[in-house]
C-alpha cells in the first residue's frame, strides 16, 4: 500500500505541482491584472506584450523618473507587468517620496488594436490621484 | 569507422542522452543568467564545484542537478514575475531527473515528462482560448505587422519590412505623446488580407496545440504523434525563434521518443537550439 501510494505521489507530484503554478497564474491575470506572458501559466504571444503599456504621470516625464533610479524603475516596471490597484498605489507613493510634490496623477494605459481596419489605440486601465496628505 | 552504427549506439538508451542534452541546455541557460542576484549563485556554484569535483563519486546524491535545480530557484525566488515561461517547465523537468536519480524507475520519469508536457500545451490551448485578442485575431495582426513574427518573410519581401518599420516608427512616435491627447493611429498591412490571415492562423494555431496535447496524452509513443509534435516545433521556430522553450519541447519528446530516425531528427533541433541559444541568434 505505502508502496503504491509512494509511486502515485512520484509519478504525479511535480505534474500537479505545474498544474498549481498555472491555476496561480490564472487567477492573477484574471483578478489581479497580470499580464499571461509572465507567472508560468504558459500564456506567452496570446495578448499584446505589456512592453507597450504605457505610463504617463502628470506633468513629469517617466524617462527621467526611472533614470539612475533602480526602486523607481522596479516599481514601474512591475506597474507595467500587473496594472492593478495595489502596484499603481504603490507607484504613486513612491513617485510622490521621490518628487516632493504635493500630489500625483498616474495613469496607466493599454493597447488595442482592430484587425478589421487596422485602428490601434490606448484605452486607460487604471489611474490614481494621489495626495501627500493621504500617505 | 561505422558512424551509424555509433550514432544508432547513443541514439539506444533515450533517457541518457535527453538528461545529457538537458544538461547542455541548462549549462547555456544557467550560464546567460548568471549575473542575476549573483551574490547567491556564485555561493552556490564554487561550493557545488568543490562538492561535484570532490563527492561526485562518493555519494548517490546527483550533485550536478542539485546546484542547477538550486540556481534555478534563485531565479524563481527574485524573479518571479520576470522569468520566462520554459523556466518553470525547466524547474519542473530538473526536479524530475533529480527524483530519477534516486527512484531509478524510467516509467515514472516518462509519465512526468509526458504529463509535464501535456500540461504545457494545454495551458497554453486554454490561455489562448480565454483571451479575446488572441482568438479575434488582433494579436497576431498586431505583432506581424511591427515585424515581430515571421522575421524570415521579411528578408524575402523588403517592401513588407519597411511597412513594419514604419508601422514601428508610428507606435515609438505615439509612445512619446500624452495618451488622454491622442486618439489612436493606423496600422498598414505588411501583407494583404492579414486581418483574415491572423484570425484563421490563431484558430490553426489553438487547434493544432489541443491535437498534439490529446495525441501525446493518449498515444505518446506512437510514430504520428512524434511527427505532429515535431511539425509544431519547427512551427514555432518558424514564427519567432523561441529557442530556449523549443529545445526543452525537443527534449522532452526524445525522452518519450522509440523510434531512432525521429530521436535523431530530435537531437538535431536541440543541437541547433542550443547552438542557436550559445551564439545569442536564438532567444534563451
Amino acid at each position: 500500500m505505502i508502496k503504491v501510494k509512494k509511486e502515485f505521489i512520484l509519478k504525479y507530484g511535480v505534474p500537479s505541482l505545474a498544474v498549481i503554478i498555472v491555476a496561480i497564474q490564472l487567477c492573477l491575470v484574471h483578478f489581479q491584472d497580470l499580464s499571461r506572458w509572465k507567472g508560468g501559466g504558459f500564456g506567452m504571444y496570446t495578448e499584446i506584450h505589456y512592453f507597450y503599456n504605457q505610463i504617463h504621470v502628470s506633468g513629469m516625464s517617466v524617462d527621467s523618473l526611472i533614470k539612475d533610479d533602480p526602486s523607481m524603475r522596479s516599481t514601474l516596471g512591475y506597474l507595467m507587468l500587473m496594472p492593478n490597484d495595489k502596484n499603481i498605489k504603490k507607484a504613486a507613493e513612491l513617485v510622490l517620496k521621490t518628487t516632493h510634490k504635493d500630489s500625483v496623477y498616474l495613469q496607466i494605459w493599454k493597447p488595442i488594436v482592430n484587425s478589421e481596419n487596422g485602428l490601434y489605440k490606448k484605452v486607460l486601465a487604471n489611474e490614481i490621484h494621489l495626495k501627500k496628505s493621504e500617505l | 569507422m561505422n558512424y551509424w552504427s555509433a550514432i544508432e549506439i547513443k541514439l539506444k538508451d533515450q533517457i541518457a542522452l535527453a538528461s545529457q542534452l538537458l544538461l547542455f541546455m541548462l549549462g547555456s541557460y544557467v550560464f546567460i543568467l548568471a549575473e542575476e542576484h549573483k551574490l547567491w549563485k556564485i555561493l552556490v556554484l564554487f561550493f557545488g564545484l568543490i562538492a561535484w569535483l570532490f563527492f561526485r563519486n562518493k555519494t548517490k546524491h546527483p550533485i550536478i542537478w542539485i546546484v542547477f535545480f538550486v540556481l534555478l530557484t534563485i531565479d524563481l525566488f527574485y524573479s518571479y514575475f520576470w522569468v520566462a515561461n520554459h523556466h518553470f517547465m525547466l524547474v519542473f523537468m530538473v526536479l524530475s531527473v533529480i527524483l530519477f536519480s534516486y527512484h531509478k524507475q524510467s516509467d515514472i520519469l516518462l509519465k512526468n515528462i509526458q504529463l509535464l508536457l501535456v500540461i504545457v500545451l494545454l495551458a497554453s490551448v486554454m490561455q489562448k482560448i480565454t483571451s479575446k485578442q488572441f482568438m479575434s485575431g488582433d494579436f497576431y495582426y498586431h505583432a506581424i505587422n511591427l515585424g515581430g513574427l515571421f522575421k524570415f518573410f521579411f528578408t524575402i519581401f523588403p517592401e513588407s519590412l519597411e511597412i513594419a518599420k514604419s508601422n514601428s516608427e508610428s507606435l515609438t512616435t505615439l509612445k512619446e505623446l500624452n495618451p488622454n491627447l491622442t486618439e489612436h493611429i493606423v496600422l498598414k498591412d505588411v501583407f494583404p488580407n492579414l486581418s483574415f490571415v491572423s484570425r484563421v492562423f490563431a484558430w490553426l494555431t489553438v487547434i493544432f496545440e489541443f491535437l498534439v496535447a490529446v495525441a501525446i496524452l493518449w498515444k505518446p509513443k506512437k510514430i504520428g504523434t512524434h511527427i505532429i509534435f515535431i511539425i509544431l516545433l519547427f512551427g514555432i521556430l518558424f514564427t519567432r525563434l523561441e529557442t530556449g522553450f523549443v529545445s526543452l519541447l525537443a527534449i522532452s519528446g526524445l525522452y518519450l521518443c522509440k523510434n531512432i530516425k525521429l530521436k535523431l531528427l530530435y537531437v538535431l533541433i536541440i543541437l541547433g537550439c542550443i547552438t542557436l541559444i550559445i551564439t545569442k541568434f536564438g532567444y534563451h
